[in-house]
């Protein structure tokens, strides 16, 4: 059995939400890659989960940058690690789902395409919740958003990142959830581990947002994972590993834990039903392959 | 030894990169921009130099990447032009305010529609808040010799520097360029000590300032931008040590106690060189004023160089629409005098001759033209 390791580099006292998994998520990270790290944060949760001025909870060298430019500027900082000898530090971009699925996907694809050595990790609560909610292409169908109130729900569907990304022919990718734990270090390990550029897509359950209890975070995360709205796999070098079988346990279990899907009719439920199974029948096929 | 080289001010710039020991160059292409980074990747690609180039996806990006590699401890070069510099905008704020040394070449070319490739100021002007110091180059010679300045002004007081040039009548106009050999080594290798990432003490850089914290914050940045007007100067005499070329915020030419002062910059500047020689000729006590450096504004300098003129006459290849000319709002605004006439001229590369200049010259002295106007219509 793999152990996790016990040293914390995350700092105590951040200032996440309670429940909120994007705080679980870096403190998972870390463990991962060590303090010969350095991360670059845009605009989103994590922002002010760092602290304020003079504070730095991360534990780890932090840039703070401008929304739409964290793969740029990650490129920025591993051409010069190269230039001083400094190339076994590891780069990573931390960026929510507005900065990477919507604003920042420009530098993300440039970044991607040029293989620059980083990894690039988008923590995705499925919203811009550090704004106060409003709908990113990020936003699965049927959730309520403040710019999304029923009855105009989100009626599309959430843009596929991995295969997005993976479309750079790119040498890794990867998604992960804090309720596997010992997966997601894998994840992280392996990444830090692979030259080039690596993606990890983290669902992050956010209990403001989701209009969850603080207290279910990881039950959510495990059911969007044994429920199919979140596949757990890894894209290595091209090749689609699925890296844990959902149960595939019926959706609404892990709808009616939250408050921004409480408006769903069963017409709307039975929609997502439908496009997880599509979903599936086409990820099956990859990794047939 | 110096030698002399047939360049435009692009080759100018790229050859001034060559010999600055950069680090890491990020850069997208665009027109009239692309021969500085063509050039570049020349001499990386024959091993002439050793830096890393990173062929970013877009000029927003370029100025991110620089970011990246400037926090990270780098010397960081790149180079756009008018849309390029436009779609920079909100970097260009991050990287003053994350107070990264960062130098960039601009050519400056006309903001569209409609569409155009020619000179104009206003892409460089209208970043003239985003914190940037800014010099304008007049001819190749200067655009070479204020690449090295503005490295070691930005890296002394840690505020990213503009070198602008006009598109095609600066950036390809080739004339003779005094190159340096090995003597300006000793002068660009100094790189100042600044704060950058670093895994042994973990900082975070950038976060969220509440108003007790911000403002002070900004104010110092201000005084650092200001501060670079000394040290230009003071730069400025250890580079003329060793060019023999002296430069300084302001730059003036003509008759010194002249009753016409023609205040331009870029090549405005070159052209009104010239007609200040003629005018002086037919009698008529002409000065250049030429502005070096615009940001920060040499408010002092501009003072002095004009102190005793009757007529002062700023002309700008740059316009603000509503307002007018932004070099003569500048000029007027900072030193309050009321003897100053702006003229907009040669926009998206509309030819201004030395004849149009002494003519608004003759016109002004004759009392013909009383207020603000434009240059047009005189071919």
């Amino acid at each position: 059995m793999k152990k996790i390791n016990k040293d914390e580099i995350l700092q105590p006292n951040h200032l996440a939400c309670p429940g909120c998994a994007a705080a679980l998520s870096m403190r998972l990270a870390l463990k991962a890659l060590g303090k010969k790290t350095v991360i670059v944060i845009p605009a989103c949760c994590w922002t002010i989960i760092n602290g304020p001025l003079g504070q730095n909870y991360a534990g780890v060298p932090v840039f703070h940058t401008a929304f739409e430019t964290t793969a740029a500027v990650a490129s920025g900082i591993k051409a010069s690690f190269m230039m001083q000898n400094k190339d076994d530090i590891t780069v990573m971009g931390w960026a929510g789902d507005g900065g990477t699925f919507d604003i920042g996907l420009q530098a993300l694809s440039g970044a991607a395409e040029r293989n620059e050595d980083m990894i690039y990790v988008c923590y995705d609560n499925e919203a811009y919740m550090n704004t106060g909610i409003q709908r990113s292409s990020a936003t699965p169908y049927g959730a309520a958003t403040t710019t999304t109130p029923p009855p105009i729900i989100k009626d599309r569907p959430k843009k596929d990142l991995m295969e997005l990304v993976a479309a750079h022919n790119v040498p890794y990718i990867a998604s992960a959830t804090v309720a596997y734990p010992k997966d997601f270090i894998k994840k992280f390990e392996k990444a830090k581990n692979t030259r080039g550029f690596k993606l990890i897509h983290i669902f992050s359950p956010c209990p403001p947002g989701h209009k969850s209890l603080e207290s279910k975070s990881i039950e959510i995360a495990k059911l969007a994972v044994e429920t199919g709205v979140f596949p757990l796999y890894e894209i290595e070098n091209g090749v689609h590993k699925l890296s844990r079988k959902p149960k595939f346990t019926d959706v609404k279990e892990y709808l009616s834990l939250q408050g921004r899907f409480k408006h769903l009719t069963e017409q709307e439920i039975e929609h997502i039903r439908d496009n997880i199974s599509k979903k599936w029948e086409k990820l099956n096929k990859k990794f047939d392959t | 030894m110096s030698k002399k080289i047939v360049m435009g001010g692009n080759d100018a710039i790229a050859y001034a990169v060559k010999q600055s020991f950069v680090d890491v160059i990020s850069a997208y292409p665009i027109t009239p921009q692309t021969s500085i980074i063509e050039k570049i990747a020349d001499f990386i690609s024959k091993g002439e130099i050793g830096t890393k180039f990173i062929k970013v996806e877009s000029e927003h990006s370029a100025m991110a990447a620089a970011m990246g590699a400037s926090i990270a401890g780098s010397r960081v070069f790149t180079a756009t032009s008018s849309q390029g510099l436009l779609l920079m905008h909100e970097v260009l704020h991050w990287a003053s305010g994350a107070r990264l040394p960062i130098v960039m070449a601009n050519a400056n070319r006309a903001v569209a529609p409609p569409w155009s490739i020619w000179a104009e100021e206003t892409d460089s002007l209208s970043q003239r808040d985003t914190g940037w110091i800014q010099f304008y180059a007049s001819n190749s010679q200067e655009a070479y010799d204020f690449l090295f300045l503005a490295f070691r002004v930005a890296e002394k007081v840690k505020i990213p520097a503009m070198v602008c040039m006009d598109g095609f009548l600066v950036t390809h106009a080739k004339e003779p360029v005094e190159v340096f050999e090995d003597e300006i080594s000793d002068f660009i290798s100094i790189k100042e000590g600044r704060d950058v990432l670093d895994i042994e003490n973990p900082k975070a850089y950038g976060a969220l300032a509440f108003p007790k914290d911000y403002m002070p914050i900004k104010l110092e940045q201000n005084r650092a931008v200001f501060e670079a007007l000394n040290v230009f100067n003071d730069v400025g005499n250890k580079f003329t040590s060793i060019s023999k070329r002296r430069y300084l915020p302001v730059y003036t030419y003509g008759e010194e106690k002249a009753d016409v002062a023609i205040v331009s910059m870029g090549s405005l500047a070159e052209t009104a060189h010239i007609a200040v020689d003629n005018l002086n000729a037919s009698s008529l006590k002409t000065k250049l004023v030429k502005i070096n450096m615009f940001r920060p504004f040499p408010k002092n300098e501009l003072k002095k160089a004009l102190a005793d003129v009757e007529h002062i006459i700023v002309l700008d290849r740059d316009i603000s629409m509503g307002k007018g000319g932004i070099v003569k709002d500048e000029v007027a605004g900072s030193l309050g005098f009321d003897n100053v006439l702006g003229f907009v001229c040669g926009l998206g590369g509309y030819d201004v001759t030395e004849g149009d200049v002494e003519k608004v010259v003759k016109d002004v002295v004759d009392g013909k033209i009383k207020e603000d106007s434009y240059l047009w219509g005189e071919k």
